[in-house]
């Protein structure tokens, strides 16, 4: 299946908030077979218009990942860095790092062995700061090859579990990338009467800001925005989360377009697309979250696609809710050319 | 050396499923000297010398490596586990793994960070509550694929980084193998005997039988051995350093070590210019514990590699150091064998 290998691909690409050229790059790529115009935007957004038109219809996801970023060179090849995002303190010992260098720089985040713990010590997580990433280089090749600023992804492959399910880092939200681009392939040869335009947005991970400019930037009428959200693990509270593999998660919130939620949900019904709905009680912590506020305001949607483990080396996701997600949208697309404003 | 001990570190072999790593090493010294295999699955090689030994001597080193086995399947098809060994517990989440024979892919995982308790985030999660996910819809599915039993195993890796070290798992204690892979090969001096035990992880068990069917008098065990040379670990707490070269052991928590073999085994180093370092803390243990106490007692030593962050998927050594070692365990070896253990 074509998308597993887009999965593959956008996950695997490098992109920590605030440095996300590299996985642009490989976005960009992907985006021109469908795009009249791609450029990059001052904060580092990929930014498309796929057609011209009226009413404008955006469909957004971000581009950036968790990681880390360098802090400090110390001796022997240790160094210490500072979070990006939310980062799941409790795994990040003995977890295989790459420094985004120049040429980039492997690593290993290091731990005291147990026995030099007290008891209290090794009950505790310890604090991002407490921690020393070993590169394995004397100090002086350390600093000729990293610098203070550099991004740090986490190194995990792009596995495949029982069932077609999948598993990388950074699968939020280039399980969203490979949405929007899964619904530009359906939409290809599609006569649309609406314009259509994709953003892939920064820096999602400090707070929604590369959303912000591109939005603005695009000035769209109505935007669909993907991203990941939780899918059901025993250990989590169920009304909390989706069904891994349920289908696209459609969102309803005081924040998000009461309209646009209703279509995407008459939609999937009309079309048996398969959906789950996700209530939320305000602000979503998503790209919606800044688009809805753009300008004089935009009629936003959001669909979320079931990730097990978000935030982690091993975000597991089903490519069938990337399916439904991209064909939720394009049908939305298509409608809206019509009077589904 | 080197290639054989990447090819040996990509092999599984959690404690009591030796065989992959058993079937490798018997292609390896198959044809240079006299194996079998005893009841509990270790291999015993008799290596013909040039000379007929004037005191036998056994050099040892473990198959094995940590993992887990899963003990049960839940309703949603996620794996229950427990570890194999002691397997560093804040190292388990977050790791994909693979799973039994057939080497499933599954990934340990908890509910989001989002999700998570102000608590909940700095506190670290016991090992019995965590579960493997191999995708499976429910537990018909999992149980389709998966056998309670299963061992499971972190990925395989061998990787050169930095300035002359190595990252990799199961380095403790595939140096030890590699490097008796390597002699076994080699024209040695004297007759001797090599064991590679299994279930060294779970209470020095294959050692303790090989060892008493052998029956040495001198017994050398090559290890890979716990190095905290960090920026804020200082003095003795190190333990040992890389690129201070093998670890010879005064006393661990296993054994308090023959004095003439150790006091050897310096000397031996100096005149020959080989960095040497002993164990500041009195911590860790390895197959000697059996050894030493095997019948009616075996003069031991063991010689180790330093390593950071063993038990982990990830365990980081020197190369120099390696090659050091091996240096140092072919003279101990040929000394020790002829004779001159003092």
């Amino acid at each position: 299946m074509e998308t597993i290998e887009l999965l593959e691909r956008l996950a695997q690409s490098r992109g920590v908030a605030g440095q996300e050229s590299a996985a642009a790059e490989v976005a960009c790529a992907e985006l021109k077979q469908y795009a009249e115009s791609v450029a990059v935007d001052p904060m580092g957004s990929v930014t498309a218009v796929i057609k011209r038109g009226s009413p404008l219809v955006l469909l957004d996801a971000h581009l950036d990942e968790i990681g880390l970023i360098v802090t400090w060179l110390g001796d022997n090849g240790f160094l210490k860095a500072g979070a990006v995002g939310g980062v799941d303190r409790r795994l990040l010992i003995a977890q295989e790092v790459v420094i985004l260098a120049e040429e980039p720089v492997e690593g290993v985040i290091a731990s005291k062995p147990p026995h030099l713990l007290s008891a209290e010590e090794e009950k505790k997580v310890p604090k991002v700061d407490d921690l020393w990433i070993d590169t394995g280089y004397t100090s002086e090749e350390l600093r000729k090859r990293v610098k203070l600023g550099d991004r740090i992804i986490f190194k995990s492959g792009f596995h495949k579990l029982l069932g077609g399910r999948v598993c990388s880092k950074a699968l939020d939200d280039r399980a969203g990338v490979a949405a929007v681009l899964r619904a530009l392939e359906l939409l290809k040869n599609e006569p649309l009467s609406c314009g259509l335009a994709a953003t892939f947005t920064c820096q999602e991970e400090l707070g929604c800001l590369g959303a912000k400019t591109a939005s603005y930037t695009v000035e769209p009428d109505l935007a669909v925005t993907v991203d990941v959200s939780f899918a059901h693990t025993p250990d989590a509270p169920e009304h909390k989360c989706g069904k891994l593999g349920g289908g696209t998660m459609i969102g309803i919130s005081p924040t998000l377009d009461k309209g646009v939620s209703d279509a995407l949900t008459a939609l999937a019904q009309e079309k048996e697309i398969p959906y789950q709905l996700e209530v939320m009680g305000g602000l979503t912590s998503t790209n919606a979250d800044s688009i809805t506020v753009s300008r004089g305001g935009v009629k936003c949607g959001l669909l979320s696609i079931p990730l097990r483990y978000m935030h982690t080396p091993i975000e597991t996701i089903d490519p069938a809710d990337v399916e439904s997600t991209a064909r939720l949208m394009a049908e939305f697309v298509k409608k809206a050319g019509g009077k589904n404003a | 050396m080197l290639k054989i001990l990447e090819e040996l570190c990509l092999l599984s072999g959690v404690s009591g499923n030796e065989g992959a790593v058993r079937d490798y090493i018997i292609s390896r010294i198959d044809g240079f000297c006299d194996w079998r295999i005893d009841s509990l699955g270790s291999i015993i090689a008799a290596k013909q010398g040039k000379k007929r030994a004037i005191k036998k001597l056994l050099v040892s080193s473990h198959m094995d490596e940590v993992g887990f086995i899963v003990t049960g399947v839940n309703e949603a098809g996620l794996l229950l586990f427990s570890a194999v060994g002691g397997v560093d517990a804040r190292v388990v989440l977050g790791r994909s793994v693979l799973v039994g024979p057939g080497k499933l892919t599954g990934v340990i995982g908890t509910k989001a960070v989002h999700m998570q308790s102000a608590d909940e985030r700095e506190t670290a999660v016991p090992m019995d509550s965590l579960y493997i996910d191999i995708g499976a819809k429910d537990k018909e599915d999992a149980l389709s694929h998966v056998a309670l039993g299963d061992r499971v195993s972190f990925q395989p890796l061998y990787q050169p980084f930095g300035s002359g070290l190595i990252r990799g798992k199961a380095l403790d204690d595939r140096i030890g193998c590699a490097m008796m892979i390597e002699l076994i090969r080699s024209e040695l001096e004297y007759d001797t005997v090599f064991t590679f035990v299994v279930q060294e992880e779970v209470g020095l068990r294959g050692a303790r039988t090989a060892s008493y069917t052998v029956d040495p008098e001198i017994a050398i065990v090559l290890e890979a051995t716990t190095a905290a040379d960090l920026p804020d670990v200082s003095g003795e707490k190190q333990v040992c350093k890389l690129g201070n070269g093998p670890v010879v052991s005064f006393m661990d928590r296993s054994t308090s070590y023959d004095n003439g073999l150790y006091q050897k085994a310096f000397s031996l180093a100096k005149e020959n210019g080989i960095p040497c370092q002993t164990k500041t803390m009195i911590a860790g243990g390895n197959d000697a514990g059996a050894i030493h106490v095997s019948r009616g007692g075996v003069r031991t030593l063991a010689v180790s590699a330093p390593c950071r962050y063993i038990h982990s998927p990830v365990c980081v050594v020197k190369e120099s150091d390696l090659l050091h070692m091996a240096e140092l365990v072919k003279l101990l070896v040929r000394d020790f064998a002829g004779g001159k253990d003092e």
